[in-house]
């Protein structure tokens, strides 16, 4: 524990001037959120200076509004938003997130590889993504509910979200292969099959990363599109969604700073894995 | 920046997330009831191929997708709406304060109300008489607004009825409307309080305003349109077949060139965003921006949305009531709301009247209803 502290201190001393920035930067955000809403309430310190007519005072709550909400929804299961706590919504996103995750890179991957290398599978795939790249995934809702019902189709939604920045990352990491590398590895005669697995496959290692961290943010994009889709076990999608139609704008808020701390922490746990990839290939 | 800080922050995020988890999971835990009925939430035009589909038992909607499944041999009707609560309220015409508070806008808002008993009347009278040229204008009016055809609007009409009258009883269902919300947590009094309002009556005498339509039943036709410049923004749901007042309103061929509103002066268009996808929406995207001046929605929407943000939607007209049924799959072998435990019903969401119709209906048997996980 001590050296848990010390660790902590010694990166907080070390780093003290980033870490200052960044609080700058959270700081001014905050305050900007409080003088907006303040702006469109006639608050203090606008006191009387009415911009729209609306009453829709809780159109933009307070951030410390939002914080509580977003507390509160741990502990509460109001009707509006399904019933259920905070923590079972993101029990179903994170299942939901992690399945159509893991699908992509499973199949986008040896894709990407493929497309990058073969001439003639780049001319076979080239077309078709450029083709459904593009779609937003709210048009495959209608379609997906029926094919894919309700536990795979929120799970096929995230699947495109991530698929696409995986693929594009792997083929783009696959094709730019520094020709040098591989003639001199041939020169040293090496077969085309140790050619990929030692020069290849490592150099497409940065893409790839870069390809999860996008495609894991796209996926998280894609939540509340996802999780229109019957909403089985709700989702944080699914209360964002829900809490919008009811008006309580606050909960959509909460939901809304959720899916941020949730893609942190899964982009916090890619980069983990990242490392660790790196290290057991001998990258660093 | 240093990769333990990375991992001791990542551990400690992970250690709060699942902690939090667990305490709730542990907390949610509730002692067994006679029965749960279980929901999803689709989009009422999804819901006849998901019952085909299998991945649902039943579903709640608004006409003509009760028919649809019915004439389609798809689905059975389990339950009529007024089966659940006779005569309940549904649909409303619905004015936004800031438009009324423009210059001449309490005149055009009468205006719009004439036009609206005028094409119920009419309505009432086509629907008397199935076998006369008004019936079958209605039904090609409804087709070509709902995309359904002539043997499914026909079916659906028969359970839709219409009203533009706001009495007693409906201000009574409105206020029980309001008193169930409150009870299920959908809204509280210290809301309905923060808008001034002292209880759901109080709430309910100011929120359903019945002097424009009292005034509108005088008003006479204009020879001139009074807002040549400034159309009204019209609101209104995707296919609703409870709205066709203002379908027919806005008819022009049906009535030797002039539509009942232009009739009465009116230049109305379709609002940014209209068709709406539910109620909800209709609120939340259309009154509250401000792009709708008047719209027809359900009232539970209006009523939920402005209590909890404060998004006014006066309630100056009824538009129908009842016209709201429950579907199983055909032959399912579900004959009453007791066979539906641990079944999946399909609802157009939280907010919707037929969401609080099922509820009301599972409560008298004892039934709970809860999201399907």
């Amino acid at each position: 524990m001590r050296s848990l502290t010390k660790s902590l201190s010694k990166a907080v001393i070390s780093n003290w001037l980033r870490l200052t920035l960044s609080a700058v930067s959270v700081a001014v955000f905050l305050t900007i959120w409080w003088l907006l809403s303040a702006y469109l309430r006639a608050d203090w310190p606008f006191l009387g200076v009415k911009p729209y007519p609306l009453s829709t005072y809780e159109r933009l709550p307070y951030w410390w509004d939002v914080l509580r909400a977003l507390g509160r929804s741990f502990v509460t299961n109001p009707s509006p938003t399904g019933g259920r706590f905070m923590s079972e919504h993101i029990l179903a996103s994170l299942t939901r997130i992690s399945i159509g995750f893991a699908l992509a890179l499973i199949s986008a991957v040896p894709l990407g590889l493929l497309m990058g290398r073969s001439r003639n599978a780049e001319a076979v795939g080239r077309p078709l993504v450029e083709l459904f790249r593009p779609i937003p995934p709210l048009a495959w809702v209608p379609i997906f509910l029926v094919v894919f019902k309700f536990f795979w189709g929120p799970i096929a939604i995230v699947f495109l979200g991530v698929f696409f920045p995986i693929l594009l990352n792997v083929r783009l990491g696959a094709r730019s292969v520094d020709p040098v590398l591989i003639d001199a590895a041939r020169t040293l005669g090496a077969r085309r099959s140790t050619i990929f697995v030692k020069v290849v496959l490592p150099f497409t290692t940065p893409y790839l990363m870069t390809g999860i961290t996008v495609g894991l943010g796209i996926g998280w994009m894609c939540i509340v599109a996802a999780e229109m889709l019957g909403g089985v076990g709700g989702g944080v999608g699914y209360y964002i969604f829900a809490a919008n139609t009811a008006g309580l704008y606050d909960l959509v808020y909460a939901g809304m700073v959720m899916i941020g701390i949730l893609s942190v922490l899964t982009t916090g746990v890619a980069g983990l894995i990242e490392r660790w990839v790196y290290r057991w290939m001998g990258m660093k | 920046m240093d990769k333990k800080l990375i991992i001791i922050a990542v551990v400690i995020a992970a250690v709060v997330v699942v902690g939090g988890i667990s305490a709730s999971l542990l907390l949610s835990k509730e002692s067994k009831t006679t029965g749960t009925v279980y929901y999803v939430t689709i989009a009422p035009k999804d819901m006849k191929a998901t019952l085909a589909g299998g991945s649902i038992d039943a579903y709640i909607a608004w006409e003509p997708y009760v028919s649809d499944s019915v004439v389609g041999n798809v689905g059975d009707v389990l339950e009529w709406s007024n089966q659940i609560m006779p005569n309940h309220p549904c649909c409303v015409v619905a004015v936004s304060p800031d438009f009324l508070s423009k210059p001449n806008g309490v005149n055009l808002t009468e205006r719009f109300l004439k036009a609206h008993i005028e094409a119920n009347q009419w309505m009432a009278n086509a629907l008397a008489h199935p076998s006369g040229a008004n019936y079958t204008a209605l039904v090609n009016m409804a087709v070509q607004f709902t995309s359904r055809n002539a043997t499914v609007v026909k079916a659906a009409l028969e359970h839709v009825k219409y009203g533009y009258e706001m009495n007693q009883a409906f201000r009574n269902a409105l206020q029980q409307f309001t008193d169930m919300y409150i009870n299920d947590n959908m809204t509280t009094t210290a809301k309905m309080q923060g808008l001034g309002y002292s209880s759901t009556s109080d709430f309910i005498s100011k929120y359903v305003n019945g002097s424009l339509l009292d005034a509108a039943k005088s008003i006479t036709p204009s020879s001139t349109i009074l807002n040549p410049s400034n159309p009204i923004r019209l609101g209104y749901l995707l296919g609703d077949l409870h709205q066709m007042a203002q379908v027919v309103a806005q008819n022009t061929t049906a009535f030797g060139g002039t539509s009942m509103f232009q009739k009465y002066g009116l230049l109305v268009t379709s609002a940014t965003g209209a068709p709406f996808a539910s109620g909800g929406t209709e609120m939340s995207l259309g009154f509250a921006s401000g792009s709708v001046d008047i719209g027809y929605l359900g009232a539970p929407p209006a009523i939920l949305n402005h209590l909890n943000s404060g998004v006014k939607a006066l309630i100056v007209a009824q538009a129908n009531s009842e016209g709201s049924g429950i579907v199983v799959k055909a032959n399912s072998g579900i004959h009453n709301l007791g066979d539906l435990v641990n079944k999946t019903v399909a609802t157009p969401g939280e907010t919707s009247i037929q969401f609080l119709l099922l509820k009301m209906a599972l409560d008298k048997e004892g039934l709970d209803l809860k999201i399907k996980t």
